[in-house]
């Protein structure tokens, strides 16, 4: 009897060391955060995230989780992309990285553990953990870049997508495949797309470019767990669909094709920018891919910037580069010219980076993201997007399209 | 007619994979009386060691491999946890194997990440035309293995000494450990050839028409559950019938969406669920489960 008790009391031990430790793990990353007041470089105004000349950016990225490669990329191209890059040529950028696991109460937990000693965010990755921070960053003024192309993102005051929203991007590659005699007015085209904001939002601008070119949409919803697209292709196989759509994941755009193969669907494949992973091109469905994909994109393509993917390469020998390169690399340069914009306002605090950020207008980064007209509060920060083929070349993908804003941009993007 | 028999045909091959699963849950129901909830990361086990496997020492020897891998994980579950919480109530075990299962699924999904793994298929995404009807031919071996390793199983489970001990165990453990049986050896063997059923169905289920290895690959053994359930948990023919039709179920909700917009969109989703709720409304122990029967 005396023997279990002692044992359950050093299992009851054991357990509150290993929370203890847990603990310990999370209150680090508050305890670092240090609060600098007033302006410490010049006559510059700051409030905290400045110290002397480093301003102090947060990165909520997923470098764990089910986004960990593309998380890993992102995060790879900020920090690359400021180690050689400074704000007004004087203060240096640091980044503190934390890594959510994909998970929003982690996102939330990491955030209120950084916010006292940071400017802005450089990086937030995913809907969900951007959707549960919208009210903190609101309150802390707090200037962010996602990588979701949502359209309830650009309705969060300080958040700036960087490109297209979702609707835009696939009505633009609507445009293209019109243009290119892909798809004809009055077609059937198939939508295989997510339940929730991604998909709606992917599905709005299907429908509204239907209602101008009279096409006839099959909608096909699917949980972002579902796996096997056979029995919607055979749906559009028999309502005689002359295009699929797709606002899902790399693991649908896999299915679909293989089962268009299997089926004898023989039609263009146009995707939203997250359908398309490098690592499709391994797979049983890599030749329809290839020859059939058409993916519109609010970043370009390796092809159209060798320098980029050669500084990659050296600075990340080991690492096999996507194209979450090049929305790092844009999102840095957008947050640069916010902050630049700011600085030279004199004014580095948040409420001062917050209006440099509503300020902002026609952003050009060089040709990495798409050119951006500002950001407004619901409205698609851009109208233009590149159409991008799955190759075999380093992220997977080539431009055959330069960004372009398609005829239907202007009335869907508010 | 030609987008019904290919919605079948389509039903009827994710049936066979879903059988193949359910009868993993049910085998390992019958001979250790535990409701195990870790068949979605055996599953992912699999899949992810026979993808990784495949470069180095080629797809067949990297099938093997794979298959032993996750068979000797169930084993060590069984062997390590389950064994030695016998006795437990059966809601505690339930609880353990979820545990196992958030545990093993998590490592998983972190060694996967957002990458697709892929699994060399040497039918990689060929297909076979039936009539006017075309299927995967992975689909097409996965119905034929399926099958096959069903009938050596139920010949097995009827005529070799493992299934007599494990029928009789299962109807009851008191006395069949009376009459020299020994429980351990037949709940561990039952575990053993979970894994190995798992393994395979996660073969083909990271084949066209659903290729790479993802984390989504986790939530096909979850339907699989209603599979199990619907048929009844004690029965291995139950699997199979319950595991057909969750297939056909779901294959026909799916393309015929638009005929049945009137219960929402997306409803293909729930529709394994919905099947089992009606089935056991009116049959509580399932199709072909065994009635329990009190005295008063």
């Amino acid at each position: 009897m005396k023997n279990s008790t002692m044992k359950r009391g050093a299992a009851a031990l054991a357990a509150v060391a290993v929370v203890a430790a847990a603990g310990g793990c999370s209150n680090k990353a508050q305890d670092t955060g240090s609060s600098s007041a007033g302006g410490g470089a010049g006559e510059v105004k700051t409030d905290t995230g400045v110290e002397g000349t480093t301003i102090n950016l947060g990165v909520l990225t997923d470098l764990t989780g089910v986004f960990a490669a593309l998380g890993k990329d992102i995060t790879n191209a900020n920090t690359m992309y400021w180690k050689d890059n400074k704000v007004c040529d004087k203060y240096d950028v640091k980044l503190d990285v934390q890594d959510t696991g994909y998970v929003p109460q982690q996102g939330v937990q990491l955030y209120s553990g950084m916010k006292d000693s940071i400017l802005a965010m450089q990086q937030t990755i995913g809907s969900p953990i951007n959707t549960a921070l919208a009210p903190e960053y609101t309150a802390d003024k707090m200037v962010n870049f996602p990588s979701a192309w949502a359209q309830t993102l650009t309705e969060i005051p300080g958040t700036g997508v960087v490109g297209a929203t979702y609707a835009v991007e696939i009505a633009n590659g609507y445009d293209y495949m019109l243009k290119q005699g892909l798809l004809k007015e009055g077609d059937t085209v198939g939508h295989i797309y997510f339940e929730g904001e991604y998909g709606a939002n992917g599905l709005a601008g299907t429908k509204a470019v239907a209602a101008k070119k009279n096409l006839k949409v099959i909608e096909a919803q699917i949980k972002s767990t579902d796996q096997d697209m056979s029995s919607q292709i055979t749906q559009f196989k028999a309502a005689g669909v002359k295009m699929v759509a797709l606002t899902v994941a790399p693991t649908q755009l896999a299915s679909a094709a293989a089962a268009m193969v299997s089926q004898g669907l023989d039609v263009p494949i146009l995707g939203s920018n997250p359908v398309f992973a490098p690592g499709l091109l391994q797979g049983p469905s890599a030749d329809k891919i290839k020859k059939d994909l058409y993916v519109a994109s609010p970043v370009s393509a390796f092809d159209a910037h060798p320098d980029l993917l050669k500084e990659y390469q050296a600075a990340y020998p080991d690492a096999t580069p996507s194209l979450g390169v090049l929305v790092g690399v844009g999102m840095s340069a957008i947050m640069k010219q916010v902050l630049d914009s700011a600085c030279d306002n004199g004014d580095l605090t948040h409420q001062g980076v917050l209006d440099a950020f509503n300020g902002l207008s026609k952003v050009d980064t060089g040709g990495v993201v798409v050119p951006i007209r500002g950001f407004e509060k619901g409205k698609s920060p851009s109208l233009e997007s590149f159409i991008l083929q799955p190759a075999d070349v380093p992220g997977g993908a080539k431009v055959v399209q330069d960004a372009f804003e398609g005829e239907f941009a202007a009335d869907i993007a508010g | 007619m030609t987008q019904f028999l290919s919605l079948l045909l389509n039903g009827i091959s994710l049936g066979a994979l879903y059988a193949l699963i359910a009868l993993g849950f049910v085998i390992i129901f019958k001979a250790s009386e535990v409701v195990s909830f870790t068949h979605g990361s055996l599953l992912l086990l699999g899949a992810y060691s026979i993808a990784r496997l495949s470069d180095s020492v080629g797809f067949f020897p990297a099938v093997v491999l794979g298959t032993l891998i996750t068979a000797a994980a169930a084993f060590l579950i069984e062997r390590v946890i389950i064994n030695r919480l016998r006795g437990a109530p059966v809601i505690s075990l339930a609880i353990v194997t979820i545990g196992i299962d958030i545990i093993l699924l998590t490592e998983l999904i972190r060694r996967i990440g957002s990458d697709i793994l892929n699994v060399p298929h040497p039918w990689a995404g060929k297909s076979l035309t039936i009539g006017s009807v075309g299927i995967s031919q992975n689909r097409a071996i996965a119905t034929l293995v399926a099958a096959v390793l069903i009938i050596v199983f139920f010949v097995a489970f009827k005529y070799s000494s493992w299934g007599v001990a494990m029928r009789a165990s299962a109807e009851d453990g008191e006395t069949a450990a009376l009459m020299g049986i020994r429980l351990g050896r037949v709940s561990a063997l039952a575990w053993i050839i979970a894994g190995v059923l798992a393994a395979v169905a996660a073969l083909f289920l990271v084949g066209a028409p659903t290729p790479g290895v993802s984390a989504a690959a986790y939530t096909v053994a979850l339907r699989a559950f209603p599979a199990a359930i619907l048929g009844g948990l004690d029965s291995t023919g139950g699997a199979l019938v319950g595991g057909l039709l969750i297939g056909l179920a779901e294959s026909f909700a799916a393309g015929y969406q638009d005929q049945i917009l009137f219960l929402g969109r997306g409803f293909g989703d729930v529709v394994p669920y919905v099947v089992m709720i009606a089935v056991l409304l009116v049959r509580p122990s399932g199709l072909f489960g065994t009635k329990e029967l009190t005295r008063v």
